[in-house]
């Protein structure tokens, strides 16, 4: 395979044994809870890889991203409880959805810089938010505002991609995100992507050089939207009870940023560093001060960016990464030796 | 018919004119130069040929079809390509990255991409630098950076703001080269720039623009001896002594 052959073979043997590892993870793990905890590990490293199409490649900081998770799990729920269609359906339904407002919002606000446009988005997820907990039938479609869906059990279903075990969810999201990590490698080896990088960092010169930067801006926009929502739809079906502020809430959107910024934007492994470093943390507080102290993970998260930011302002996968490095260049070495 | 045809362009920031009815023309394959003091108008008027600025006033033609008011990125789409006064280099990328990205105007295939930047980076003589980030350059390097970037895109019409400025001497006399190097391959070259030395050097046309209007215009070394020039380089005294 071509666009392989400039990565190095310890880095393609280790992400085989990476692959291998996690998806032999369930004949080993048993117990639920460990299986939810890497569920949920997952689930936000797929989110921040969505998010990273609009908030790494294309250089602004959206922190409204709960709204097209909310988007998606609305989408597929309303359409499985009214006119009983797969959620597999739903799912590319809620995509569809959420890239169109996702096109909507971004034509205006792309054009902001900096602040100005996460503040856009804050405004435009908890506009919607408060638009869905006042909206109890929209046509033939029961929304129940602030009281939320509930999806009835059905038992062991894939048409309604319902599960007793936690081991198929776990499956699932596991490979979305290994799906949404393969693309984002090829967007970054393609045009959109040198575009995006360009049109992120200086975008007077970037236009310069032909680009016109707004169009690449809504492009990603448009992807980065539509993947979010499938995860939002993925999410519905594994709790199956969600209300508004469960599932577009703020503190979502900021964990996904938290884990971006942390992890590193704007690389492939970046997202997956930050949740398997924060979403532990978020789970433990939850389970064990979750009554005490609710909300204590955003203000670990605060702190740990803090300090990330003072000393690895480019997050925490630039040092890893050339730790690992060291370490396979050791091993190519030995091997060459 | 010539590659660029200026006429009449007038640019006005609320009250302060800073382009005033500037007509000036560009053949096919010419270095021609823009010069003038401080504050003249040369990059204004240079922002309202690359599609930076909309011109208030008057028609820009590039090889026949009317560019002003258009989009710079449609403008490149054209064929021609500006560079930046402040190098705006994709700072954490490399040099070799940088050059994709402008070589992409021209395909949607990375590997084709790739090997035009690794082209212009020869003709550049910047591509032993391919792998360093644009950072990491020296000014000279970002500014030849800058060039190879523009000239990635296969512009007809390159337009160079003041690759110079900032340059020691000898480092003005490297990059003079360079710049008859992009000529030479069939791009024509508008030129605005401080240093004379390097104005005198390359270009067989001149323009020159004081207060937003052009003053004079022809060979340069004929241009620098006109007494508008003069006045307006080193002020009226100068002139009133030399008499």
């Amino acid at each position: 395979m071509k666009f392989l052959s400039n990565v190095p073979t310890t880095h393609k043997v280790f992400a085989a044994l990476v692959l291998a590892v996690l998806y032999a993870l369930p004949l080993f793990v048993t117990s639920p809870v460990m299986l939810q905890i890497f569920i949920l590990i997952f689930f936000y490293a797929y989110l921040t890889s969505s998010w990273n199409f609009v908030g790494g490649f294309a250089g602004v900081l959206p922190l409204g991203h709960s709204a097209f998770v909310g988007l998606g799990a609305y989408t597929s729920t309303l359409l499985y409880l009214t006119y009983n269609i797969s959620p597999w359906i739903g799912m590319i339904a809620g995509g569809i959805v959420a890239a169109a407002f996702g096109l909507l919002i971004g034509l205006p606000t792309l054009k902001l810089r900096g602040a100005y446009f996460a503040l856009a988005t804050i405004a435009f997820a908890e506009g919607l938010r408060v638009l869905v907990e006042n909206i109890e039938k929209l046509g033939s479609f029961e929304v129940r505002g602030p009281k939320g869906l509930l999806i009835n059990l059905v038992g062991n279903s894939f048409r309604d991609f319902q599960f007793l075990s936690k081991v198929p969810y776990y499956y699932i999201i596991l490979t979305m995100l290994v799906l949404v990590l393969i693309l984002t490698f090829f967007m970054m080896r393609s045009k959109v992507g040198y575009y995006l990088a360009a049109g992120g960092e200086e975008p007077e010169a970037a236009e310069a050089l032909g680009i016109k930067v707004s169009k690449y801006k809504l492009i990603a926009m448009a992807i980065s939207c539509f993947l979010t929502a499938l995860g939002g739809t993925f999410y519905a079906q594994l709790v199956l009870y969600f209300y508004p502020k469960s599932i577009m809430g703020l503190d979502m959107s900021y964990e996904i940023a938290f884990i971006a910024l942390i992890g590193g934007r704007s690389t492939i492994l970046g997202p997956v560093l930050g949740a398997f470093l924060l979403r532990p943390v978020g789970e433990l507080t939850r389970i064990y001060l979750g009554d005490t102290l609710p909300g204590l993970h955003l203000i670990i998260f605060g702190l740990v960016l803090i300090i990330v930011m003072r000393y690895q302002p480019r997050g925490l996968v630039e040092p890893v990464s050339k730790w690992l490095t060291a370490i396979f260049d050791r091993i190519e070495n030995r091997r060459r030796a | 018919m010539a590659l660029l045809e200026v006429k009449g362009v007038t640019k006005q920031f609320g009250g302060l004119t800073a382009v005033n009815n500037v007509d000036m023309e560009v053949q096919e394959g010419q270095i021609v130069g823009i010069i003038g003091p401080n504050g003249a108008g040369k990059t204004t008027l240079f922002s309202c040929i690359a599609g930076s600025h909309v011109p208030t006033k008057g028609s820009i033609k590039f090889n026949g079809t009317e560019i002003a008011g258009k989009r710079p990125y449609d403008i490149c789409k054209l064929g021609v390509t500006r560079t930046f006064q402040v190098v705006k280099p994709f700072a954490n990328k490399t040099v070799l990255y940088n050059t994709t990205v402008g070589a992409f105007a021209k395909t949607n295939r990375l590997d084709v991409a790739e090997e035009k930047a690794m082209e212009v980076l020869k003709l550049i003589d910047l591509y032993d630098k391919k792998d360093v980030p644009a950072k990491n350059l020296t000014l000279p390097e970002r500014k030849r950076l800058e060039l190879a970037r523009a000239l990635a895109t296969e512009p007809k019409l390159l337009l160079l703001d003041e690759v110079m400025a900032g340059l020691r001497p000898s480092e003005v006399a490297e990059m003079l080269p360079v710049i008859r190097k992009i000529n030479s391959v069939g791009v024509s070259i508008v030129i605005v720039e401080h240093i004379m030395q390097a104005i005198m050097n390359l270009s067989e046309q001149v323009y020159v623009i004081n207060f937003g209007k052009k003053i004079a215009e022809g060979d340069p070394h004929k241009v620098v001896a006109e007494e508008e020039v003069i006045k307006a380089y080193l002020g009226d005294e100068y002139v009133a002594n030399s008499h």
